[in-house]
This record gives structure tokens, sequence and C-alpha cells, in this order.
């Protein structure tokens, strides 16, 4: 038994020594890297070094159930990466450019709290991310814990914001704005035709703290949520069931809030029920508004409604962003890649504020952080309050009408008029 | 070898103190699932249910009524002690053995987590976020910028779930286990008690992977019904011992480090691969694979755990 012992521990620590090496090899590498990359810039220009590379993480679920989503974030940050380094990189910090380093959440809190731990060892002087409320909960805890910014691309959770954090920023509006900008959509849209509402949601951090905001906030307006459902977003592969038995108290309107692929299930469900509602209205849903979706549904996909962040479709500068993505990655750009995108500039424009790769200087930076050319459809500028929300961060009212996705509240970002009551099967 | 692994902060970044904290957690709680499928013979599929009562109790009594974790990792074991003697008697009594058992387990866990998944109190579908205490607090198991304390913590748990595992193994009840492990109608007509024997080990099993439970969630700073209830989290807890090797003592500690450096060298080979496997780099879900079937190899190479083939080679080399 003692000799059993010994070899063990011999086992053991030739275990740990080999993963401690194997840090350390990391460290080397790169290190060499570096030096192999200053050492001929240097012998061109002997009088001045350039400047060394300002590191930023970006925590997206890469694999997984939404890995879709997760790549096209991924992209979009190393779109802004590039298209920052090519116009100089940091002025204040002597054209310093970006490096972007991608770490994959695999959609599990724990892992996305031990590669933010990976990128903050690596020196990183801010995380965006990370697409999940749970997820990004976690992340925040360790942002503020080692003392490294966090912006948050999207994220919807309030409660990730209510622990007092100083080192977290949200782009994105919250679940708070979400659900009551959601419920005050309904009203203006229906009028007093909306006064049942059955809720189907995703049993995530997501879907509970959107719909609870949303049920409050409707009840002072008249609308009554009569059924509410939930479902598990990552293992459903039906929502037949639960979209009949919303269907079945008669309700004016059924809403939805989820992710990407249990929101085509849910519309899937709706248009072979040809269910009788005056409308289906995705709130803050991951799918009614994206060129996907509409690519997938084809007339099918014709009248659903969805309140959601947008980017500001009516902006040339965005149309442009829209064309170079899809011309470089073969695909659509999206919301979520677009909020990516944006985040890489908001940390971008707090370092040349700061004119430090500091992680503390970037934070005081991002706190007065005030940007008026943004990409998104908000009614104002890019500016962050004492907890971190980005103050005009709203969501706008979407619905697909002749095959495109288009702005139909508020006003005043409206790209034609709502169609309502209908449905593409009913009137 | 406890001063091998304290060894281990010394000059290593926080990520590596990080990924060896989770290790050593799960290590705790594979030695506990040990207690009950490996000496007692109860294969558990479920053990994430007790891993889950042990997290929430600890978030629940801090963030809701200030109580020190430390009593929390106590309360949590309690906890799942009592409920793994409830479903336990009831399993025992009607006979539940092998798959039946495992499949009992499996289902109690997943009772917990959708319950919990959609219980007010304990935050339904967002979880419990443990706020942060400010600066170092041994009272409430926070540590700033000293991760290696976080790590020190779960390598004196896993010292003393070991310790726990050795005198239970040594005990007249640990015979008793034994006994009913190797056969059951036997073990009952030398006059053992097979249900009490069974009883204690669930018990004491719960018990320890509660407290692992426990600790991760102040890891983690974090729970939802997720992360305590998934069934991953049963997965992961018996893969350990069974990779090591299950029914010893060393077995889960074993299956842990050599699980969690194999899941980090096969993710940073795909992070960053030497020059001649250059085509693999940012092959996001390769490393998943290649840890897979590594694992399979060793699997089948080693049925009965690392620990049990490396005895084998050993008497053979005697030989």
């Amino acid at each position: 038994m003692k000799r059993m012992n010994i070899l063990l521990s011999l086992l053991l620590s030739l275990v740990l020594v080999a993963a401690a090496c194997g840090d350390d090899d990391a460290g080397t590498t790169t290190t060499a890297a570096a030096s192999t990359t200053t050492q001929p810039a240097a012998e061109e220009t002997t009088t001045t070094v350039p400047p060394a590379p300002v590191l930023i993480g970006a925590i997206h679920p890469l694999t997984g159930g939404l890995a879709g989503a997760g790549n096209r974030m991924d992209n979009g940050a190393r779109m802004a990466v590039d298209e920052i380094n090519a116009a100089g990189g940091i002025t204040s910090l002597g054209g310093a450019p970006l490096e972007l380093i991608s770490a994959d959440s695999t959609g599990a809190p724990d892992v996305g709290q031990s590669e933010a731990e990976r990128l903050i060892s690596a020196g990183v002087s801010a995380i965006i991310g990370t697409y999940q409320s749970a997820v990004t909960t976690n992340v925040a805890a360790i942002a503020e814990r080692e003392g490294v910014p966090l912006v948050i691309d999207v994220a919807v959770d309030d409660s990730i914001l209510d622990q007092g954090y100083t080192y977290t920023f949200r782009l994105q509006p919250n679940a708070t704005s979400m659900g009551t900008n959601g419920a005050k959509f309904l009203s203006e849209l229906g009028g007093d035709e909306i006064k049942t509402v059955a809720y189907l949601h995703d049993d995530t951090g997501f879907g509970v703290s959107v719909s609870e905001a949303f049920t409050t906030a409707a009840a002072a307006l008249g609308i009554e949520v009569i059924t509410d459902i939930t479902y598990a977003p990552f293992s459903v592969t039906d929502l037949t069931t639960e979209m009949a038995q919303a269907a079945a108290g008669s309700p004016d309107v059924i809403v939805i809030t989820g992710y990407y692929n249990d929101g085509l299930l849910a519309a899937r469900a709706a248009i072979d029920l040809e269910v009788d509602v005056k409308a289906i209205v995705g709130i803050a849903q991951g799918a009614f508004h994206t060129p996907q979706f509409v690519e997938d549904f084809g007339a099918d996909a014709e009248l659903f409604f969805n309140s959601n962040y947008h980017f500001n479709s009516s902006d040339p500068t965005v149309a442009g962003i829209l064309e170079r993505f899809e011309a470089r990655f073969g695909e659509a750009m999206d919301t979520e890649a677009m909020l990516a995108y944006q985040a890489i500039y908001v940390v971008a424009d707090a370092l040349e504020r700061a004119g430090s790769s500091d992680p503390a200087d970037v934070r005081a930076a991002l706190a007065t952080t005030n940007i008026a050319d943004h990409f998104l459809a908000y009614p104002g500028p890019i500016t962050f309050d004492d907890t971190g929300e980005n103050i005009n961060a709203e969501p706008v009212l979407m619905q697909v009408i002749d095959g495109k996705v288009q702005q139909v509240l508020p006003i005043g970002l409206r790209e034609t008029d709502p169609v309502f009551p209908g449905t593409s099967w009913g009137s | 070898m406890v001063t091998v692994l304290a060894l281990v902060p010394l000059g290593v970044s926080t990520f590596t103190l990080s990924v060896a904290t989770t290790a050593l957690i799960f290590a705790l709680a594979g030695i506990g699932w040990n207690v009950l499928s490996g000496f007692a013979g109860q294969f558990s599929f479920g053990h994430a249910a007790y891993f889950g009562l042990g997290a929430y109790t600890v978030a629940v009594i801090f963030t809701k009524y200030s109580i020190s974790p430390w009593l929390g990792l106590v309360l949590g074991g309690l906890v799942a002690a009592i409920f793994g003697l409830l479903t336990g008697w009831i399993s025992f009594r009607f006979g539940l053995k092998g798959a039946y058992f495992a499949l009992a387990t499996f289902a109690l866990a997943e009772l917990l987590r959708l319950t919990f998944n959609n219980f007010d109190y304990v935050g339904a579908g967002i979880g419990i976020t443990i706020p942060l205490a400010g600066g170092d607090s041994w009272g409430s198991l926070q540590f700033e910028d000293t991760p290696a304390i976080r790590y020190f913590v779960a390598l004196g748990l896993v010292a003393l779930g070991t310790l726990a595992v050795i005198i239970i193994k040594r005990s007249r009840v640990g015979s008793r286990m034994l006994a009913v492990r190797e056969d059951e109608d036997a073990a009952a007509s030398l006059g053992i008690n097979p249900l009490r024997a069974k009883l204690v080990a669930i018990a004491a099993s719960g018990f320890i992977t509660a407290v692992a439970g426990g600790y991760y969630a102040m890891f983690l700073m974090f729970v939802d019904s997720d992360l305590a209830f998934g069934p991953f989290v049963s997965v992961v807890i018996l893969l350990r011992p069974i990779v090591g090797g299950v029914g010893t003592i060393w077995g889960p500690v074993v299956g842990a480090a050599i699980l969690s450096v194999l899941g980090e060298v096969t993710r940073s080979l795909v992070r960053d691969p030497p020059s001649f496997l250059q085509v693999i780099e940012g092959a996001n879900g390769l490393d998943q694979v290649v840890f897979g079937l590594i694992l399979v190899l060793v699997i089948i190479r080693a049925p009965d755990g690392v620990l049990g083939w490396f005895h084998r080679f050993r008497t053979r080399s005697a030989q």
C-alpha cells in the first residue's frame, strides 16, 4: 500500500509538472513570437520601437447549440479589429494595433469563467461577450474580481449589473427595457385589440427575466398574460405541443422569447398549426428579425413581428458594414454580430481616450463613453450610467413585410407601416 | 503527494490555477461518488443531485441570510445526506439495482434540476449570483488577487475527503459495504444488514459530493440549475473515478488530474497548434473530439481505470 502511494504521487507530480510546463511553453512561444515580429521592424526604423499590440479578448459560444450566432459574433469582432488596424490602430498609443484573442465558452458558464481567466492571464486590456446571460453573469464576476473591463455585446438579464459591478458595461437593452418596450409596442400596435397574451419563452435567465418585465409592464397597459409556457431552449426538438397549449386559451397575440433555433421551432409550429391569433410577436426573440429566418421560411415568414435590438438599417455606414461582412464571411450579418463589431469600436474608443492599455485606465475611459455615430437603432448616443447600462439602449419593433425585415416602431425609425392584425396564414 | 500538490501554485498563471482548482473540486465530487458506487457497488448516474444541493445551499444561505459559506458547506452536506437517505431508503426498499438504480438516480437529479429551474425562491431560470464581498475575506470564502488561496482551500477539502474515505474503508461499516458490493445475498446470510450498509454509503457519498458542489458555487460565484443539477455534471463526476480506478482511494484524484490536463492540452493544441499541425488551428470543437477519442482509448485499454492498469503493469513486470 505504501509503495503504491509513493508511485501514485510520482505519477501525479509528473502529470502536474507536465501541466505547468505546458503553460510555460505557451509563455515562451508568445514572447518568442513577439521578439521575431519586433526585430525586423527595429532594423528598418532604428529610432522608434513599434508599439506593442493591445490585446482584446472575445468570449462567445463557438461550439454547441449556439455556435452559429457565436461564430458570426466572433467574425464581427474580428472584422472591427482588422478595420481599426488598417486605419492606423490606436493613435494615442503610437498607432498600436489591436489583437483579438477569441475564446469559446461552449455555452457553459464554468467554461466561460476559465476562458475569461485565460484571457486575463494573457494580459488583455478588455473583454467583450458573451451572448448568454448565465455565461455573462459569471464572466462579469471574474472581470470585477480581476479588474479587467467587460463590454457586454449581447446578454439581457438585469441582474448582471445589479451586483454593483464597476468593470462591466452593457451595449444592448436590458431585460426590463426589452420587456417594457415590448409591452409598449404591443399597446401602440393593437390599441384595444390586444387584451390577452399567451407567452411562450425559454426557461433560462434570458426568457425568465424578459417575460417577467413584460408581464409587469403589460399589466399596467391593460394587457393580461393568460398563459405562460416555458421550454428548455438547447435540448428542445419540437414545440408543437407548447404552441398548441399557448393557442388553446384563444389569446389575441402569442408572444415568444428565446434563442435562434428554438425560435425557428416555435415559428414552424405556429405555421403548421395555423394558430388563430391576431399576430405572433417575438420579444427579444433571436430569429424573427434575421435575414436567415426570411431565407429559411420564405412566404411563411411574412408578418412575424419581433421587438429586439437592431442595427440602424437606415444608416448608409451600416449598409457598408453589412456588405463588407457578407463579402468576407459569405453570410448575412445579424444584429448580434453588429453588436460584437460595435463593442470592439467602443473598446477602441476608450483606448484612444485613455492613451493607455492598462485595464483600470480603460475602465475609467469606458465610464465616460459618448459615441453618437454608432451603428445601432437607438434614440441617442452610446453612453453608460453608473451601473454600466447603455442609457439609450432600446429595442425597435420589426416585421417581415414583402420578404424583408423592416422597422415599424417607434415612428422615428419606421421604414414602413406595420400590418396588424395579420399572420401569413390568416387574414 | 501533498507537498507536490502544494507546490503547484508557485509561478503559474491564474488560469492554470483555476483549471487545477476545478480539477480538485471534481476530484472531491468523484471521491464522494466512489463511496456509493465504488465501495458499496450501487452505480449512481445522478450525483449532480448532491452536488447541486450543496451548491444551492451555500448560495442561498450566503446571499439571503449572510451565513458563512463554511457553515454552508456543512449544511449542504447534511441536506444532501438527508436527501440521499430518503431517496436511498425508497430505492433500496423497492430493490432497485444496477441499471434501474442508476436510472432512478438520474431521474432524481433531473427532477431537482426542473424543480430548481422553476422555483422562484432560488432565482428560477436566472440562478443565484453570489455577491463579491470585496477584498480577502476568510469568513465569506472570497479572496481577491490571491487565486492560490482558492486552490489551497480546494486542496484542503480534497485532503479531508480522502481522509474520510480512508477511515470509512477501514471501518467495520466499510467492510460491510464491500461485502454488499461483492455479493449482497451472501453478505445478508452472514448477518450483515445490506440496507443499512447502503444507506450509510449513500449518506456519506452525498455529503462529500455536496461539499464539492458548495465550494464550486463559491468558486464560480454563480449557480443555476444546469450548473448544479445538469446531466453533464453527473457524467463529469463519475468519469473521474472511472478513469482513475473505481473503488480505490486515489482513483478519483488521479482521474481528475488526468482528465483536466488532457482537456486543457487538447484545447490549447487547437488554439495554438505546433507548426506541423497548423491546419487544425481554430477548428473549434475538434478538441472535444480528440478528447473523446483519447477517453475511449483509455477506457478500452484500462477498463479498471488507470490505477488498475498500473497495478497490472507492475505485477506483470515483477514476474
